[in-house]
Formats: structure tokens, sequence, C-alpha cells
């Protein structure tokens, strides 16, 4: 078992309110238990190892997917829904109640965040931490303080297992 | 009884005198009534274009994304504002992220400003306050000028009322970040636009006295081209660094050099934007330019380390803080030659050249701050060729030899804390771990990622410099870092505005993109040159400015040929165009102005909202910050924001702390009146924002072609915006983008070539109705077709109905 919750250096953003470290199990019941979440991932799925995770994570718990950035490029050929959607206008409607969605069907509880620049998405996740309700789950390599809940920093070997452990107990 | 102007003139009967009238009361005012037409917003306060910034903040709602959970300006707090909560003075979190974005505008605003104040004064002091200005083949000399102030200044001593209107309004603006006082975020958003407006008339004032005064290019296509690049500075040569932005002390040192034949003996080399300058400096009607750019701030650092430079002058602006302590351990002396960067250093102004010689020698003091310019450049360049001498013999550098790079590359523990601590996360312990192992590839790549902040080092346990070692494994292609710019040409002239103008604003020139801004890229260096090389192939207009430009410059062809190289630097569609330093951003922003000016007659004078309407709804423009990280770039991006511009920095802008970003599903917001009748019109939600952020180099090309299309474009302008807008999402998304179909108004707005394939997803997938015999669209677009509307979100401009 990888344990996810060790190093919480943080990056440069510091506050009063930080992520609560989460195990990859916790955080598989999450994703499992949410009625709408969503999967939203950005260029770092270029590696092959991670995509195959975040395909994985997609099918397994049939979580739609926000492609952001460049990611989309590959998942046109998945059997997986994903949309493109730029992070920083996701981040502004995810904040506005009369949005419905990448696919016009309703809000969303829960929004795990993967294979993301860590300074960008933590500032995204900063404005959601600081003006919505939304519950935030960071499964990324670098511990993400502006996430609800978040792994800690992990080596790119450590954090590989850690996606695993999670598709196991989805 | 006669009038008495401004200026300098003799009394006959009095031998010797001279008198110097500077200003005289109400003259402005006098001369801006007889400028003709007056807009209804000469010389705006705060609340003088409010209604204007609603407008906008309506449609594109500020997005926060603050970097800090609390606020600590005053000793009430600290407060914590977690979650929207108020502070003690009743502030909440949304406020104080408007008010910290305001800050960064104005902070912005005063750099470019301060600069301004004192190039002005010097050149004022040196060509004397009637000296004329003159940019060019323009009567529109000072578009900024004039749409905000409501004059057109003759000469330089008529640019001193727009200093000091700037002044006094960043004044007031900055007397609003005080604790108390403003509560609600959408009048901090409405100050900082108001900064940013300030802050373009800041820059213009800069720039076109500088071009005026110092034979600098004046809307010169055939500019001559400058070296660039670390690898095109002869090291064999005493090499004269200055670093900064204000070209006043360093003028001098180029002259002295001129006078004393020392011109082809020193190798002058510039960083930052006085790099941009120096090389613009005499370089009008095709001379030859006076100096090489080694790069941007990312390059400063790097650059001192290699031990290069014998001596380091600094002005202004970016300048790292640690110049000083990093020269000093070199044994390069710094001279410090303006009041903002004084690094603690003596004021050496009122001693000789030659003692303040003999103690930089004797590294008795590691530098002087020296304001008197005729000193500054007699001083710079004897003591460079000095220097050269004694650091030469003593072979003085911080890059490791090969020896000392395996002992430091076998040092590291992998510890990842470097890693942590770099913005861009760059994988510095896998690099170590091959370079250890003899191979430099990693390095080499992570080394044009890198952008030599010097974060890593300050958090290794094990004390290895890392960007010495960087430097050292990148050696190769560090000395293969070497390419050309097309100096400066300054602003965009009437004529060729007239020429290209009504491309613009029907479309059939797919749309202008501005790169400017510095260095802080996602992916490198290399991210400018793929970017503007897509969309020069595909006919859009790109101007360059800033350390931007200096980093396009690097890179080449399969030819060995830069874009520079490659493209015409005419206005005209498929041209390149570098208009020159940080201040001449000023000209890509007055483009805009020309064409609402030139093209459809509009009266600039003091008619801010009337013009950054027309803008807006009609000039498809937009600005690509992709590595800004300067104040600078947020108050240049907000002045752009105001004037109608919208503005894309890359993903390390999200901290600036706020975006603009509409939302095309809400349709309400996607309105405008037309201006015959005063009726309402939908248009299709363009431009979709004005400040957001972009992941990568694939994500922004789709996002710039979109982002160009406007209301007024006709069918052949829309075909061919929406042709780029497509092909690009294609070609780096992978694609076809979801909302292509809401920028369809008729079967001719098309690509010709998808014309069928489109018909078909029109009516299979939105329910279009089609006409198939005729190929034509019955039912569907949510807007019409209509060539001669005219879109304005002014309601004042509409004829009644
Ligand atoms: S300015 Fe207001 S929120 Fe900030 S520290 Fe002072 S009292 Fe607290
Ligand atoms: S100097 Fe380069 S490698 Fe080091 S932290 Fe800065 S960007 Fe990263
Ligand atoms: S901080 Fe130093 S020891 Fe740790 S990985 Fe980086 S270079 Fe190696």
């Amino acid at each position: 078992m990888v344990d996810t919750t060790k190093n919480l250096k943080m990056y440069t953003t510091h506050g009063t309110k930080s992520a609560k470290p989460v195990q990859p199990n916790i955080a598989a019941k999450l994703i499992s238990k949410a009625k709408r979440p969503l999967l939203v991932v950005a260029s770092d799925v270029l590696d092959e190892e991670i995509l195959k995770r975040a395909i994985s994570i997609a099918k397994k718990s049939k979580v739609p997917v926000a492609a952001t950035g460049n990611a989309i490029k590959r998942f046109v050929n998945e059997d997986v829904n994903a949309k493109y959607i730029n992070i920083h206008s996701l981040g502004a409607y995810l904040g506005d109640t009369k949005w419905t969605g990448l696919d016009g069907e309703g809000h969303y509880d829960l929004i795990i965040v993967l294979a993301h620049k860590k300074y960008y998405i933590n500032q995204v996740l900063s404005g959601l931490k600081n003006f919505t309700d939304l519950k935030t789950l960071s499964i990324d390599k670098h511990y993400l303080q502006n996430a609800t809940m978040s792994f800690g920093n992990l080596s790119a070997e450590l954090h590989l297992e850690a996606l695993d452990e999670l598709i196991e107990n989805l | 009884m006669s009038e008495i102007n401004t200026g300098s003139f003799s009394i006959e009967e009095l031998e010797n005198v001279q008198i110097t009238i500077g200003s005289i009361v109400g003259a402005i005012e006098k001369k801006m009534e007889a400028e003709g037409e007056m807009g209804p917003t000469p010389k705006p306060g705060i609340i003088g274009l409010r209604e204007w910034d609603y407008k906008l903040l309506n449609r594109y709602e500020p997005v926060y994304t603050p970097m800090c959970d609390q606020c600590c300006y005053c000793t009430f707090g600290t407060c914590d504002l977690t979650g929207n909560k108020e502070g003690a003075c009743g502030i909440n979190m949304e406020a104080h992220q408007a008010r910290e974005f305001l800050l960064r505008v104005i902070t912005g605003a005063a750099a470019h400003s301060a600069h301004g104040r004192h190039l002005l004064h010097h050149l004022i002091e040196t060509h004397g306050p009637d000296y004329p200005i003159d940019v060019g083949p323009s009567n529109l000399k000072t578009p900024i000028i004039q749409t905000v102030l409501g004059y057109q200044p003759k000469t330089i001593g008529e640019l001193d009322t727009a200093i000091e209107y700037v002044e006094e309004q960043l004044t007031q603006l900055l007397a609003t970040i005080h604790m108390g006082q403003e509560g609600a975020a959408i009048d901090f958003e409405s100050k900082a636009m108001h900064g940013g407006m300030l802050d373009l008339v800041g820059m213009e004032l800069s720039d076109v006295a500088q071009i005026s005064c110092l034979e600098m290019p004046k809307s010169d296509q055939e500019a001559p081209f400058v070296e660039v690049g670390m690898g095109c500075i002869d090291s064999t040569k005493p090499v004269l660094l200055c670093i900064g932005h204000n070209i006043a002390a360093v003028t001098h040192i180029i002259d002295y050099m001129d006078e004393h034949g020392l011109t082809d003996k020193i190798e002058l080399a510039g960083l930052c934007c006085t790099a941009h300058d120096i090389s613009r400096y005499k370089a009008a009607d095709g001379k030859k330019t006076k100096a090489k750019i080694v790069g941007p701030l990312a390059k400063e650092l790097k650059f001192i380390r290699s031990g290069i430079p014998d001596i380091i002058v600094v002005d202004e602006q970016c300048v790292r803080a640690d110049v000083l302590k990093e020269a000093r351990k070199l044994s390069i002396p710094v001279i410090a030659t303006n009041e903002k960067i004084m690094y603690g250093l003596p004021e050496r102004s009122g001693d000789s050249v030659d003692d303040i010689i003999s103690d930089l020698v004797s590294e008795k003091e590691p530098g002087v701050l020296l304001l008197d310019y005729d000193k500054v450049g007699e001083l710079a360049p004897r003591l460079v060729l000095e220097m050269s001498v004694i650091r030469k013999e003593r072979g003085i550098t911080a890059i490791p030899t090969d020896e000392e790079f395996k002992e430091l590359t076998d040092r590291c523990i992998h510890c990842l804390a470097c890693e942590l601590a770099c913005p861009t996360n760059l994988s510095i312990s896998d690099a170590m771990t091959a370079a250890s192992e003899g191979d430099l590839s990693p390095f080499e790549t992570l080394h044009d990622n890198c952008v030599g902040c010097g974060r890593c080092e300050q958090e290794c346990p094990k004390d290895i410099p890392v960007v010495n070692v960087i430097e050292k494994a990148a050696q190769r292609v560090i000395r293969e870092e070497k390419g050309l710019v097309r100096v400066g040409r300054g602003q965009i002239s009437d004529p060729e505005i007239r020429e290209e103008g009504v491309n613009l604003v029907l479309g059939t020139t797919p749309g202008v993109i501005a790169m400017v801004g510095c260095s802080n890229y996602p992916g490198g260096t290399k991210d400018l040159y793929t970017i503007a090389d897509e969309m020069l192939k595909r006919n859009y207009i790109v101007l360059m400015s800033g350390c931007t430009a200096m980093d396009l410059g690097l890179h080449k062809d399969d030819e060995g040929k830069t874009l520079y190289e490659q493209y015409p630097a005419r206005f005209v569609k498929g041209n390149l165009i570098n208009v020159g330093s940080c201040v001449s951003n000023a000209h890509i922003a007055a483009t805009t102005i020309k064409v609402a000016a030139i093209f459809a007659q509009r009266n600039v004078n003091g008619n801010f909202e009337e013009i950054a309407d027309y803008v807006l709804n009609r000039v498809g423009a937009v600005g690509l910050a992709w590595g800004a990280y300067s104040q600078k770039a947020a108050s240049i991006g907000t002045g752009c924001n105001r004037l109608g511009i919208p503005v894309i920095v890359g993903p390390h802008g999200s901290k600036y702390r706020r975006a603009l970003i509409g939302k095309p599903y809400d349709t309400e917001k996607w309105s405008v009146y037309d201006a015959r009748n005063g009726e309402k019109m939908p248009i299709a939600p363009m431009p979709e924002f004005l400040l957001t952020t972009a992941d990568s180099v694939e994500e922004v090309m789709p996002m710039m072609a979109k982002n160009c299309m406007r209301p007024t474009d006709n069918n052949m302008g829309r075909m061919i915006k929406l042709t780029h807008y497509i092909e690009l999402s294609q070609k780096y998304l992978g694609i076809i983008p979801d909302d292509w179909h809401t920028f369809v108004r008729s079967e001719t707005d098309l690509p010709l070539a998808k014309r069928e394939d489109l018909l078909k997803i029109l009516e299979t997938e939105h329910g279009w109705e089609i006409d198939w015999k005729k190929k034509k669209i019955l039912s569907g677009p949510s807007m019409k077709m209509d060539v001669s509307a005219q879109p304005t979100n002014v309601k004042r401009l509409c004829k009644e109905a």
C-alpha cells in the first residue's frame, strides 16, 4: 500500500485552509459514492502511463471527463465520455449555478483533478475553494493545497502505484 | 495683445537672455478646444469611464483565483478571508482579490510611467522642450494620448501634460488600496481598468519621446536586424552588459564609444528591454545597430554566472535584485544608473571618473551608483577595457569544470526538494542521474524550459548550484543559441492602416495576433516560434514586442532562417512586425485606435468609450502574453481590455489572481445594439473573454483564431476565420470544436471545402433546416447576416428608432 499522505510540503500558495491528505482507497470510495463526479485532466495525460490510468478511472466509475489543455486529443479514439474545455473557463462555470455541465445534465458534486501543471490547477482550485461549495479531490502527484482533499507530493513511480491502488478500489 | 506660447525665445535688446516658458495655465485646454471635435471624456477621472467598464464587466465576469487565503494589508488583521469571509475592515475575499489585481495593474503602470517621466525629462534636458514629435509618416502620432486626454502633443515638451495626468490619476488609484474604503469588487475592477488605460498613456509617451529624439526607426518596415542569443556574444572582446528598460544612461555610453573609436573594440550586450532600445538607438534609416541582445530576464542569472560580462550597467524594472551579489562573486563591477535600483551602493556622481575606476578595478567597491550620465558614458567603456584584461587573465566564471561537474551531479541525493521549488516543476533529479552517467540531453532540454530563477538552489540540502550545473550541461546548446531579430520599428503608420483597415474590419485578414510580454513560457522559447509560424502561414498579422520579440528570433527553420528573415514587416496579412520594447506595446493598442480613426473616420479626441466599443465589435485582434510574469504585463493586458482587445496569458498568468471570462451559455449576455436604429441584435460569443489563461500551445492556437472573430465580419471574412478555427482545432486538439456552429449566420459563412459536410452536421446534430438543392440554410442560426448592421454596446451611439 502506498502512503499518499506523507509529504505535504506546499508549493507557494499559503493559506489557512489546506487540503486534507487522502489515501488511494479513500479517494476511490469518494469517487464511487459521488452522484455527479467530473474527472478533470490536462496535458500530462500525454504520458501513456497516466493516460491509461485516467481512462481506467473514467471507464470503471463511469465518470465523465473534462479534457483541458490539449488532453482531448488522447481521448478522441477512446470509449470515454470526454469533452474539451479550457480549465479557467471550467473554473468560472463551476461557480455558476446556471451552468448545466458539459452534457447539460446539471451541476457536479465532486471534481477530481489529474495530470495538471501544479501551479495552474492550484489557482483554479483556489477559486473553487473560496467561492463555491464544491468538493475537489486531487489525485495528482503534487500536494495541491487548494483542493478539499489531495494526495501528498509523490515521485512519479509512487504516483502510478497510488493510482493503481485507487483503480482497484473503485 | 499678442499671445505667449510655450517654448524658448530670446529678447533682442538683451544679450545672452533666453526665456523659456514651460507651461501656461490653460494652454493645453485651449489647444484641446482648437483640436476640433471633442468626445465626452477628455482626461477622464476614476469615474469617467465607469459605465463602459460596467458594460464590459457585466459580460466578462471577474473570476478570482486567490494566491493566499489571507489579507495582511493592515495591522487590524491578519484576516482569514477563506470562503469569501469578511476581514476586520469589512472587505470580503472577492473585493480583496480585485484590490490585489488593481495593485498589480497600477504597479505595472507606475513602472512604465515612472520610466517615461525619467526618460522624458532627460530628453527635454538634452533636446529641449520644443523638439518635435516625429514617429514616422503619420498624422495620428499619439493615438492613445488623443483618445484619453483629447489633445495632440506636437513637441516632447507637450508630453508633460500627459505624464502629469497619469501620475495624478495613479496616486488617486493607489489611495484606494488603503484599508477600509472601497467594498465593491466591481469598482476595484473599474479602477484596475482605469490603471490599465493610464499605462497605455505612460507607455506611449515614453516610446514616442525616445523614437523622436533618439533616431530610432520610425514606422520603418526595413528596420535592420540585430543579433540575439547568449551564443552570439563575442567573449574575446571586453563585454559591457546593460540590463533593464531605460536607455537614458546607455545612450551616453554608446556616444562615448563612437566618439573614441571604441565601437568595434567593445562588445555591447543588452538584457531585457534596454537591449531592444539599444538596438533601436540611431538605427533609423537602415543604419547599423550598435549592440547585441543577450535575451530576456530568464537569461540574466545564467549569463552573469557564465562570467562573460566584464562590467554590468543596470537601470530599472526587470533586473534581478541579486545582480550585485552575483556579480561581486565573479569580480564584475556594477554601475547603477537609476534611483530605482541602488543596491546600497555609494553615490559617486561628485567624484572624478579616474577615482571611481580605480576603486572599482581594485575591488575596493563592488559597484557604484552614478546618476551623472556624462560620467557613466565615459566610465563604462574605460572600465570595461581595464576589467576585461584582469578578468580574462584570471579566467573567472561560475561554470564548473568537467571534474567539478561530475562531482556535483554525483552529489545529488534525489530528494526532489529542488523540483518542488521549481516554478515549472522541471525534472532536475532525473537529469542529474543522466548527467552523472554522461548523458547531457535531459539537461539540454531542461535548459530551454528553465527560467533561470535560481529557486532550486535555495532548496538543495546538498548545496548543489543547480543553475550552474544546468548551464554547464547545456554549453553546446548555449553556443548555438543565436539568431536575428528585426529591430523594433515603432508605430504602425497611417498609410498602412489606410490600406489594411478594411481587411481587418471585414475579416478578410483573419486577425492580428500580438505576442507580447515576458519569458515565463510553460514550454520554453520554442513555443513562440510554433505559434508565430503557424499564424503567419495562415495570414494573420503577427505583432511582437518586448522579451517575446527577442526569444522569437532564437529559432530557425530548416534553412537556418528565423521568422524575422522569412516574413516582411509591413502591416498587411501574413507579416511579422517587431514594434520594439515593453513601452512600444502602446503602438499595438494604438493600431486599433487608428483603425477606428482612419478607416472608420471616428473622432478620437477624448472619445475613449466610442473607440473601445468600435474595437471590441470590429477589430479582430488578440493579445497573447504567453510568458507573462511582470506586473507590467497585467497593466498592459488590462489597458488592452478596456480598449476592447481580449488577451490570453500563459498558465502562470493564473497567478495574477483574476480573469475576465464570458459565459457563452448565458445567451442574454451576447447581444449588442444596431446603431442604425437602436434595436437589440444577438451576436455569437465574440470575443469570449477579455483576459484568460491557456494551458499549452496546442490549446492556445484555436483559442486565438476563435477570438479573432467579430460581429462585423463579412461572409468571406467569417468563412476565413471559421476555417482557421476549425482547422487549428483539428490539427492541435484532434477535434472539430463543439461550438463552431454558433458562429454561422448563413451557408456562405461556411468553409468552402467542408461546406457540404458541415451542412450535414448542422442538420443532424443541431436540427437546422437545410435546402439541399440550393445548399442553403433555411433556419437554425440565432443571428442574421446583415452587412450594414452597426454593432455597438453603447446605447447613446444609436440613432433613435
Ligand atoms: S485590510 Fe481589512 S482584511 Fe486586510 S488585514 Fe486589514 S482589516 Fe484585515
Ligand atoms: S532556475 Fe530553472 S530549474 Fe531552477 S527552479 Fe528556476 S526554473 Fe527551475
Ligand atoms: S534538491 Fe539537490 S539533492 Fe535534492 S534532488 Fe535537487 S539537486 Fe538533488
